[in-house]
């Protein structure tokens, strides 16, 4: 039971009267790629919140690494290693894309106004995180904007920035909300290359929203399917195909099962 | 008319617009690089200048550490404000914030035995029999150095003088220190989360702590400020601290390119000479009006000059338009 890197034991929240997650169960493999899919409205994006901390869950556990996790603030929970991409992308659109990038650095010294006064530790934190975010700018293909203001990005190219901040911080899960909706196929390919290298160079976990069932069933070692707040089914790949609850609440059949 | 060809009135408009300068230094930090909108921070400058009048006066506590515990006392007053109601979402904590500061000056105002009340420092109850002013240590200082300055300088340098000369100096230092605190990775977590919280938190950074701490740092900022206007009125009066002043460091913030503090000193003396100038607006259509009338025409003619900006040049003089207006 000790790869697991995440667990969420039957976790439900509200928002007034809807059950937007209603006693969700499921757990995550370490240095697997996972995949929730489902319908509008089932609570994929609920889900993430729930695990990065952004909600907080009206009763059930969330355990990372074995500990829990569910109490506590965003930014403590990224912290411990989960980061996360938003659902459309988010960009600091007044920040440079640099320094977009570089707001995804960890201990950061200069993050501290403490270390004002220590000048050295934080210059040389600055370079070494400029020259990691550039990297990873050109490994995206848009190192040219690096100057410029983040909210110039086309759609697409706001959603590598936000992939690649979150990159940035080093994560040992990464959440990925829809990364590649709205991004061209060559560029997905680019993308999954770059999964796929830090995959297997970092050990990372993913763990990711998406609607493209063919990148979906592609890139996943396991795929988790949600409707209406619950779990429905979690399988490997193929066996979801084939998966009868998963064909009505895609296709919005209801025939009793279960 | 003559007034206005002294050269002392216009150093003196030069302190002022200094002090201003401070006092809108503040509100940089916090709104221009935090997306805070205090509109309470006439009330830090009240509680620095009353603490120091305070302790001088019914202690006898030395100036300098008067001056300091001042600045502390705001210093305090914004990690109040701030743990209190920085919760709150943007336009929510303006609203609270003049709450705050009005908090501030009606306590002045009802605390007779404490501050003076509706009479103002003058009514500070005083130890012992003599009444000592609270700049006393001050003027000796001004004076000395006054001393130093006018053979020099000649005639013109008098104390006011060399009260514009030290203020400006603490504007230039503060304004470097602020300059080269903006440009650490602090400032960078402070600039995100003037946008979005949601992000800088995913990334681990407590958003709460980076605007506490811009809150208290413009604090202590407006609380030189208070310190300095003080020492230059040598009488406190609970209406000196009326939220009209917060606007008008609002108005240098603006003017000046709330982004970037390299527009602040400019805006200031800009601010200073249609503060102070407008008296002289004697000329047609002015000549119209009254003196009593006239005084009102500079805050017309400072909500015009913001309304223009707002429209035209929303960035102010220095800013980047983009900083301002991206969505």
């Amino acid at each position: 039971m000790n790869n697991l890197i995440l667990e969420v034991n039957d976790v439900a929240v509200s928002f007034g009267g809807v059950r937007a997650v209603n006693g969700a169960t499921l757990d995550v493999e370490v240095g697997s790629v996972t995949s929730v899919i489902g319908p509008n409205g089932a609570g994929k994006t609920t889900l993430f919140n729930l695990i990065s901390g952004a909600t907080k869950p009206d009763s059930g556990t969330i355990l990372f690494e074995g500990l829990e996790i569910h109490n506590l603030l965003p930014h403590k929970i990224a912290d411990r290693g989960i980061i996360r991409t938003f659902q459309g992308a988010k960009v600091i659109k007044r920040l440079s894309v640099l320094d977009n990038l570089m707001l995804g650095g960890q201990d950061n010294p200069g993050d501290s106004l403490v270390n004002f006064l220590n000048p050295k530790a934080r210059k040389a934190y600055e370079v070494q995180c400029r020259e990691r975010a550039m990297e990873l700018l050109k490994q995206i293909g848009i190192e040219r904007f690096a100057d410029e203001y983040a909210g110039i990005l086309s759609g697409g190219q706001r959603k590598l920035l936000d992939l690649a901040r979150a990159l940035m911080a080093n994560p040992t899960l990464l959440l990925l909300d829809e990364p590649f909706a709205g991004v061209n196929p060559t560029l997905v390919e680019k993308l999954l290359e770059v999964l796929h290298a830090l995959r297997s160079k970092h050990n990372l976990t993913f763990l990711l929203i998406e609607h493209d069932l063919e990148t979906v069933m592609n890139i996943s070692d396991r795929v988790i399917v949600m409707a209406e707040g619950r779990v429905i089914a979690d399988g490997k790949p193929n066996s979801i195909y084939e998966n009868q609850a998963v064909i009505d609440a895609y296709l919005g059949t209801r025939k009793a099962s279960k | 008319m003559t007034a206005l060809m002294q050269p002392g009135f216009w150093v003196f408009i030069l302190t002022m617009s200094g002090i201003y300068g401070i006092f809108s230094l503040g509100l940089q930090i916090q709104y221009g690089v935090g997306g805070i909108l205090n509109f309470g921070h006439v009330g830090m400058m009240a509680l620095s200048s009353y603490t120091m009048a305070i302790l001088i006066i019914s202690h006898g506590i030395n100036f300098w550490i008067a001056a300091a515990a001042g600045v502390a006392v705001a210093a305090l007053g914004g990690a109040f404000l701030g743990l209190t109601t920085l919760r709150l979402r943007g336009d929510y904590f303006a609203i609270v914030s003049i709450a705050f500061s009005e908090i501030v000056r009606y306590v002045i105002y009802n605390s007779d035995g404490l501050t003076g009340g509706v009479q103002g420092s003058l009514a500070i109850p005083v130890i012992g029999e003599n009444y000592p002013s609270y700049t006393d240590t001050w003027d000796s200082i001004m004076n000395r150095a006054r001393d130093i300055l006018t053979p020099i300088f000649g005639e013109i340098a008098d104390r006011e003088f060399v009260m514009a000369i030290v203020v400006w100096i603490t504007l230039g230092i503060l304004l470097l220190i602020v300059s080269r605190i903006e440009r650490t990775s602090w400032a960078r977590v402070l600039r995100a989360t003037r946008e979005d919280d949601e992000v800088p938190a995913a990334l681990g950074k407590n958003v709460f702590r980076f605007r506490l701490q811009a809150v208290i740092i413009g604090s202590v900022i407006g609380g030189i400020a208070g310190i300095y206007w003080g020492l230059e009125s040598s009488l406190l009066s609970p209406d000196d601290f009326l939220t009209l002043v917060t606007f008008y460091g609002w108005m240098i913030l603006i003017l000046g390119g709330a982004t970037k503090v390299k527009g602040l000193p400019i805006a200031a003396i800009f601010f200073g000479f249609l503060y102070g100038g407008s008296r002289f607006f004697t000329f047609w259509p002015f000549s119209h009006l009254d003196a009593s009338q006239r005084a009102y025409v500079r805050i017309m003619i400072i909500g015009i000059v913001l309304i223009i900006l707002m429209m035209r040049r929303p960035q102010g003089i220095f800013g980047k338009r983009q900083e301002m207006v991206l969505e």
